[in-house]
């Protein structure tokens, strides 16, 4: 089991996370596992994204005090689909496989479960992205695969669609 | 006599179509195959809607040209993800069963196709709907289902997800 590195620390997302966000999905690595492709799409979707600390549903890592991590409940507006909610997940590629998605995900989901009453949570992701193996450790299991979905220059890909029942 | 499905024509939606699609959307035989419960839920997905007539992905099906169905192409804002589409269809409740959904929807996909250069068309059906056998007709194919996605009443509704490949 990977130990959480000493320093680490989970606090709610500030809008001043903002720039952290956006310089993480603007490197390859990371941006290979998400939908965005170029700058405008990635600021749309870190406005998106961060927009949800206003509601206190995004959480964010940091590590001696400078962000690292950020996840993010996808509250819905609709009551007959509010008891549960979309998620995302990212980790500074610099900081990865050092148990800070896992104390993300950890936390994520007792907010999501303490605070907002949620009764599943899921996530999309892209065929062949590592972060599977730390949703199969947190009980998430596979509950749709849409073929191509994905297409850039090294073709199709799968999204796989997880939930966990809280 | 009763109207066919085969006199429909088409246009793009109007701003002025939306009232008409809340109206439709308010009737609780429709409604509950839609994740919205009251008024302010509808008025929200209806703006939603309509506002995709901006890009011409939003249709209207006329049938002695009234309105009698909409159909709508939420068309994906990222390039990766711009070959798949999600959709919606409506049909009015007095005009079902009269084969204007399966006409419509034949439009849409040859709509998308043509002019989005969509690949793959996909949708969202509630357990219990008809409308999946209309879906599976047109050889739209499930790729998963989502057992809780409706919550009333302490019980759970699922929803399935199917998608089409229109380049065949």
């Amino acid at each position: 089991m990977v130990q959480e590195p000493a320093g680490l620390d989970i606090r709610y997302t500030y809008v001043t996370d903002t720039p952290y966000l956006r310089q993480w999905l603007l490197q390859p690595e990371v941006q290979k596992w998400f939908p965005v492709s170029e700058e405008k799409e990635i600021e749309d979707a870190v406005q998106c994204w961060i927009g949800f600390s206003r509601y206190s549903s995004s959480i964010t890592a940091t590590l001696d005090a400078e962000p690292c991590g950020v996840a993010t409940l996808f509250l819905m507006p609709y009551r007959k689909v509010a008891h549960h909610c979309l998620f995302k997940l990212v980790v500074n590629p610099k900081h990865q496989r050092k148990g800070i998605g896992s104390a993300l995900l950890k936390n994520l989901k007792h907010l999501a479960k303490n605070y907002f009453h949620l009764d599943l949570m899921h996530i999309e992701v892209y065929e062949g992205n590592p972060v599977v193996h730390l949703l199969l450790k947190h009980d998430f299991h596979e509950f749709a695969r849409q073929e191509r979905f994905v297409k850039d220059q090294s073709g199709y890909r799968a999204r796989i669609l997880y939930e966990s029942f809280l | 006599m009763q109207e066919s499905a085969s006199s429909l024509t088409y246009r793009i939606t109007q701003p002025e179509d939306a009232p008409l699609l809340s109206n439709w959307l308010t009737d609780p035989k429709i409604l509950q195959w839609f994740p919205m419960c009251d008024a302010r839920e509808i008025e929200d997905a209806v703006r939603i809607w309509v506002g995709y007539c901006k890009i011409g992905s939003a249709i209207t099906a006329l049938m002695q040209g009234e309105p009698c169905g909409m159909a709508n192409l939420y068309i994906q804002p990222y390039k990766k993800q711009a070959h798949t589409c999600l959709f919606s269809i409506i049909v009015k409740e007095e005009l079902r069963g009269r084969g204007i959904g399966a006409q419509l929807l034949e439009y849409l996909m040859q709509y998308a196709k043509e002019k989005f250069h969509i690949e793959i068309l996909h949708l969202e059906v509630y357990e219990g709907n008809p409308a999946k056998r209309l879906y599976e007709r047109l050889g739209f194919k499930e790729f998963g289902c989502q057992t809780k996605f409706i919550k009333e009443e302490g019980r759970y509704k699922a929803k399935f997800l199917m998608q089409k490949y229109l380049l065949g």
